[in-house]
């Protein structure tokens, strides 16, 4: 466009456009600030107010409980329940059929076996004395 | 909370506190923003009034995309001069519609003709002249060089600014100052430019 738009005249129109923006800075009046900020203001107030209500959100009712669910919930669940019912089970086999390491250790310890033989009758008043005595 | 114009909070951070009802964000914004986008008008628009009109309307479609706003998309300064400029951009246009000289006049008329403030008036008027050639160059030329040279923004922020590349923004400043140059060639006189360039 123009051949002789050059180095020096570029400086020189920078030159103008730095003294351009020096003269054209300006601060924003208090006038201005404050409509802008009744602005920012009236903008929050509308979107508090666009907000919409809490919203009403049907919570289920809890459901009742079971006695079989609590009791489960209570001992740990399932897993728990097939615990004890393994202990139980082993409790009942040794009962029958108690292996016979037990009687090697309460033959060394007690100098007996494992079964006790107490003679509860003697230790206890006799039935028809209780009644007796009312 | 509390904040004050020389908060550290980001814009975007303090919009979001805007967004959720702080008085005090919607404070920092204000003094914090609005300086800059009344001297981008101010500077495309080369009128005091129009420039404040079009910096409350920014500012107010900013409050108003708070809730919607986006993080991370755009910075909010780039943002705001994009929507300022793009309002001046539409007055310009409307004043092209009505005439140059209705809009502009032929320069500022001087207000005081005493002797003494002679220096004073030349420099008015170097800037008038400036002014009204910055007024006559596309909009899009205008906005770029404004940008660049008044509000002293980077190419690559520019760039954010107008939506487009940054070797666009170098072709549109240089065109622009080519353009600048060649509207005051005529009037060296009244500038006080060399007459060798």
């Amino acid at each position: 466009m123009t051949a002789e738009f050059d180095k020096h005249s570029e400086r020189e129109l920078d030159a103008l456009l730095e003294s351009l923006r020096e003269d054209t800075a300006q601060d924003a009046s208090p006038d201005l600030l404050a409509r802008v900020l009744a602005d920012a203001y009236e903008a929050q107030d509308g979107m508090a107010a666009a907000m919409p209500e809490e919203p009403v959100v049907a919570v289920p009712a809890p459901r009742s409980r079971g006695l079989l669910r609590s009791l489960l919930d209570a001992i740990g669940g399932w897993p728990a329940v097939a615990g004890l019912a393994t202990a139980t089970v082993a409790g009942v086999w040794i009962g029958y059929n108690p292996p016979t390491a037990f009687d090697d250790l309460t033959l060394s310890v007690l100098d007996s076996n494992y079964g006790y033989e107490m003679n509860i009758g003697d230790s206890l008043p006799a039935f028809d004395d209780l009644q007796a005595d009312g | 909370m509390p904040l004050d114009a020389d908060s550290e909070l980001t814009d975007e951070a303090l919009l979001a506190l805007f967004a959720g009802g702080n008085r005090a964000a919607a404070r920092v914004l204000t003094l914090r923003l609005t300086p800059r986008v009344l001297s981008l008008a101010g500077r495309m628009l080369g009128d005091r009034s129009e420039a404040e009109d079009v910096a409350q309307e920014a500012m107010l479609r900013l409050w108003k995309i708070a809730p919607d706003w986006r993080a991370g998309e755009a910075q909010v300064s780039t943002w705001l001069y994009r929507v300022a400029s793009n309002l001046c951009t539409d007055r310009l246009r409307r004043r092209r519609g009505v005439g140059l000289d209705d809009a502009f006049g032929e320069g500022v008329e001087p207000e005081d003709e005493q002797p003494g403030a002679e220096a004073r008036l030349q420099e008015a008027d170097r800037m008038a002249a400036l002014k009204s050639a910055l007024a006559e160059l596309p909009e899009r030329q205008r906005t770029a060089v404004v940008l660049r040279h008044l509000e002293g923004l980077s190419n690559p922020e520019i760039a954010a600014v107008m939506e487009i590349g940054v070797e666009a923004v170098e072709s549109l400043t240089a065109r622009g100052k080519r353009a600048l140059a060649s509207l005051l060639k005529g009037r060296r006189a009244e500038l006080g430019l060399s007459d060798d360039g």
